[in-house]
């Protein structure tokens, strides 16, 4: 275990990278979709391709989204390295939940602060920007680090399109060395830390915003 | 541009496919259920030690990616001396990785529930199963519907991962069709046409089951 130990670390890297620029990506798509979905009417165009978006990405298996990105997107004419197949097919999957995340975020914010920055003569651009998303991404933030430990788990599946990420770096070790049971003991303990850390994160960021809003509460 | 015959021809094996997924789903959710009942029980009655064992069995199960779990049971199983085929084998590892959030469910429901209910079970003599089993339980059953939904939803789509230790299920099917005939689009289009409607037709059962569920 301990001589396979370095040899597992830039997978690990690779997994550490690819979940988070698919994060980083989701997020912005997210929030973007998500504040034109809350802000325009149900039967807006956008909003009803975004809907349907959504609905296919949260019920559909992750493989199949992978395999679609993996096998779809040569079709189209476009040839990826394939970390960016996995950051591409990663980014697809989680901006389906983060549509849904801003989405609740913007609309949990009250009525008032639009008709506020209303009286103060802002448009509805300038009122989303400087007013709304602020607020918005710190409601955000628990949901988005949770996103994150699922997207690292996410990940491990794409060992199926061959991207050498930890857990297919682990099935070759497998295959060279016949040590299954203790390389997805390592595996497995390689993962719990980065897992349970963002999920800690979430919930730490969870009760800071829950302390904070009580707060407020209290001196209303 | 589809090519529609073709999804015809292949629709019985896809259906055929369908059916293992279900299959696979149901009864490892209604095991995870179970193990999760019972363990729940065990983590409300039993001291700490025994508290802490069943926490880090919840914290493996969510912090490690399904798809090592899938395969630390594939090899674990033989490696203990238990020899399943690979539809058991993906049953025990789904039933395993639900079990975790399962027995977070019904802990949680538990633990909502007004402490006075469990004081009053006390003083009328109740043990702490009989509490549990005769009082609490039978409350938790509405309140855990909803996070139930959603574990079936994941296991539909964890059984997805099944296909990586080959048992026959939609996506194991779509990929070999994929192999044997070139044809891409339209068998990816059949799959997630396939999983769209079990997951939707599932999640409106249970939305309809948690209406009419007024206690």
């Amino acid at each position: 275990m301990v001589e396979v130990f370095p040899r597992l670390l830039p997978p690990l890297w690779v997994t550490i990278k690819v979940s988070f620029i698919s994060l980083f990506l989701a997020f912005f798509i997210g929030l973007f979709f998500g504040s034109i979905n809350s802000v325009f009417s149900k039967l807006n165009p956008i909003n009803l391709v975004s809907r349907f978006y959504v609905w296919i990405v949260l019920c559909t298996p992750i493989i199949i989204q992978i395999y679609a990105a993996y096998l779809l997107l040569p079709k189209i004419g476009i040839k990826l390295d394939v970390f960016w197949v996995g950051v591409i097919a990663l980014t697809f999957n989680s901006a389906g939940y983060q549509i849904e995340i801003s989405r609740a975020s913007i609309t949990s914010i009250d009525k008032g602060q639009y008709e506020a920055s209303k009286t103060l003569g802002m448009g509805l651009f300038t009122t989303m920007i400087y007013i709304i998303i602020p607020q918005a991404i710190k409601r955000m933030l628990p949901a988005t680090a949770n996103e994150a430990s699922h997207l690292i788990k996410a990940s491990a599946v794409l060992s199926v399109i061959a991207l050498l990420e930890l857990h297919k770096a682990a099935i070759n070790l497998q295959g060279n060395s016949f040590k299954f049971i203790e390389l997805l003991a390592l595996q497995a303990f390689l993962y719990l830390p980065i897992v349970l850390g963002t999920s800690y994160i979430a919930n730490f960021l969870q009760k800071k915003n829950d302390d904070k809003s009580s707060r407020i509460d209290l001196v209303k | 541009m589809l090519d529609i015959d073709f999804m015809i021809e292949i629709l019985p094996r896809v259906l055929r496919a369908s059916l293992v997924t279900l299959e696979i789903s149901f009864l490892s959710l209604s095991f995870s259920i179970l193990l999760g009942l019972a363990f729940s029980m065990v983590a409300l009655t039993s001291g700490k030690f025994v508290n802490i064992l069943i926490r880090c069995f919840v914290e493996f199960t969510r912090g490690v990616p399904q798809l090592v779990q899938i395969s630390i049971i594939y090899f674990a199983l033989p490696y203990i001396g238990i020899f399943f085929d690979e539809f058991w084998t993906g049953v025990v590892a789904l039933s395993f990785i639900g079990a975790g959030y399962t027995i977070e469910i019904f802990r949680n429901a538990v633990l909502n529930i007004n402490k006075g209910q469990q004081e009053a079970g006390k003083i009328l003599g109740f043990s702490n199963y009989q509490n549990l089993i005769y009082i609490l339980y039978p409350q938790i059953i509405k309140r855990s519907l909803p996070p139930i939904t959603n574990e079936l939803i994941n296991v539909v789509k964890a059984s997805a991962l099944l296909s990586v230790i080959s048992v026959n299920e939609l996506t194991k099917i779509m990929n070999d069709v994929i192999f044997e005939y070139f044809v891409v689009i339209e068998v990816l289009l059949e799959a997630t046409i396939m999983y769209l409607l079990i997951i939707s037709v599932l999640v409106y059962i249970s939305r309809y089951f948690e209406k009419k569920l007024v206690i």
